[in-house]
């Protein structure tokens, strides 16, 4: 990248630590002026191994080891993770654990999209947009909390069901918190809608079109805001997703603004799922009965073979590939996160603009460079 | 389009390279594939069978078998189904062709595959290290004979 350098060109770099970053990576820019001419990428500032340890762990060990793939969507982590071993295992959770799986993972996405639209605000400058999510992303995670006795990193889900059942009174504050919810999402829109500043940041900013998305491996909410209906949950539905009735949010615009429109719109359907399933989730065990795989089981020999399954994330879409050679630990686990390819298409996209719209496209992607480094 | 005429249309146009094809359910498959012929066959899955969105590249190390694998993962944005595409690579010297031509965001995947277990991607734009320190180079980390494993990579982890 340094090599031909023009006379009035320049090299800066943005990171590894910046305030428009969702966590160390370093970017290269190459400037002419203002105007970006090149970038680059460096990652691996917090690599953590995750692939090598998870093959020298147990497979229940493992589960606690996925939630720190990236700690905001520890529960759709741990969903891909335990849905592959209960691939392998040939076993289904019964009806109650796969809503509250569902349940939980839509609160999940709730507080992922919360922040991922906090932080965009401040990137670009709107420092109080901040403060307004993270305060109902507080009471989304006060939700989970008050199910999984954590935060950010559960540990919550089992094979064939879920550690703990729902406490009680819990419908009743989760649909308080939902209403309020509800009014938020409204406010927030109104905010960027009117906004002229935000407008004048976003609108028609890093630009994507559905082609061009498509080429670079773009999934979820950008992908999305391009106009292309591709969700998991209704591709490839798994747990109860089948009978739930939502609908992919998209826009066409393909800029900053409609990213952030997606994630909004998308809240919206998360809370409509949440409130169906609170009205149908079904008594009944938590636990399949005739499998010798429980909860108790620390030591669990899993049977030989191999396994590709994609879960939804709020980013998009979450893969893990799985080869057992019939022992107690994976043989191999690929983690196929949603963010890496996105990150991977941050260079193209950002060439030919300014600086300050760095920032901006950069954020609308709403990182988590925590899972691209893995 | 159904996993059984996919797998009738890959081996009817490429009958030498691809072998033991089989169908797991209604929207996975999986295919072994001749190293050599690896990138024409991605060109081919792209271009007629709307395979036009890659999920990962990744590498998986069989030691008792002294092979590696490259395993392709190819979903697509029109029908559910995922291919596994794999191919059989000797441990020594591996070398397998690029599929950055086919698909863009192979780029990382391959340079991940790379640093990670010494797979040679050959005509690849950038094949540098990525995620990992430039002075591991060559010691081939996920490898199952690696030794460093956790004394030099995660001391007090495990």
């Amino acid at each position: 990248m340094n090599e031909n350098l023009e006379p009035n060109e320049m090299i800066i770099h943005l990171g590894p630590q910046h305030p428009m970053q969702p966590g160390p990576f370093r970017l290269n820019l190459r400037l002419n002026g203002e105007t970006v001419m090149g970038a680059e990428i460096e990652l691996g500032f917090i690599h953590k191994g995750i692939e090598k340890i998870l093959e020298n762990k147990t497979y229940l060990q493992g589960i606690t080891i996925v939630d720190r793939i990236c700690y905001l969507v520890a529960l759709t982590n741990e969903e891909c993770f335990v849905g592959c071993t209960e691939k392998l295992l040939g076993i289904e959770p019964p009806e109650r654990s796969q809503y509250i799986r569902v349940i939980l993972e839509e609160l999940t996405r709730i507080q992922s999209h919360l922040l991922g639209i906090g932080e965009f605000g401040e990137f670009i400058g709107f420092v109080s947009m901040f403060m307004y999510t993270i305060r109902e992303r507080e009471e989304v995670l006060g939700l989970i909390d008050m199910v999984t006795g954590a935060r950010v990193t559960h540990s919550y889900l089992k094979f064939g069901g879920v550690r703990a059942d729902l406490p009680d009174g819990f419908k009743e504050k989760t649909i308080s918190v939902l209403n309020n919810l509800k009014k938020s999402v409204d406010d927030f829109e109104e905010m960027f809608h009117t906004d002229r500043i935000y407008r004048e940041r976003t609108v028609g900013v890093g630009v994507l079109t559905a082609d061009v998305a498509k080429n670079l491996g773009v999934s979820g909410p950008a992908l999305r805001a391009t106009g292309v209906p591709f969700d998991i949950r209704k591709n490839e539905p798994y747990l109860v997703y089948k009978d739930l009735d939502f609908k992919v949010c998209t826009e066409t615009a393909g800029d900053c603004f409609a990213r952030v429109q997606v994630r909004l719109n998308e809240i919206r359907e998360s809370i409509y799922i949440l409130e169906q399933c609170l009205d149908r989730i079904p008594n009944g065990p938590l636990f399949p009965e005739n499998t010798p795989y429980s909860r108790r089981t620390p030591v669990m020999r899993v049977p030989a073979g191999e396994v590709f399954h994609r879960v939804e994330d709020p980013r998009g879409e979450m893969g893990m590939y799985m080869v057992s050679d019939g022992s107690d630990k994976p043989y191999r686990v690929k983690v196929r996160g949603p963010y890496y390819p996105t990150l991977q298409a941050l260079p193209p996209l950002i060439i030919g603009t300014t600086v300050a719209d760095v920032a901006a496209i950069s954020g609308s992607m709403d990182g988590c460079t925590s899972e691209a480094d893995r | 389009m159904d996993v059984t005429e996919i797998l009738k249309s890959l081996t009817d146009t490429f009958p030498e390279v691809i072998s033991e094809a089989t169908a797991e359910s209604g929207i996975r498959a999986r295919a072994y594939v001749d190293r050599e012929k690896a990138r024409e066959v991605c060109q081919y899955l792209k271009d007629s069978l709307q395979f036009d969105h890659l999920c990962s590249v990744c590498g998986v190390d069989y030691i008792k078998r002294n092979e590696l694998e490259v395993v392709y993962h190819i979903a697509s944005y029109n029908h559910p189904v995922v291919l596994m595409l794999k191919a059989v690579l000797p441990r020594e010297n591996p070398e397998i062709e690029s599929a950055v031509p086919v698909y863009w965001n192979a780029n990382w995947y391959e340079r991940e595959t790379y640093e990670l277990f010494g797979i040679m991607f050959k005509n690849h734009p950038n094949l540098k290290p990525l995620i990992l320190p430039e002075d591991m180079l060559g010691e081939w980390p996920l490898r199952k004979d690696y030794k460093g494993f956790p004394n030099a990579t995660a001391r007090n982890l495990v």
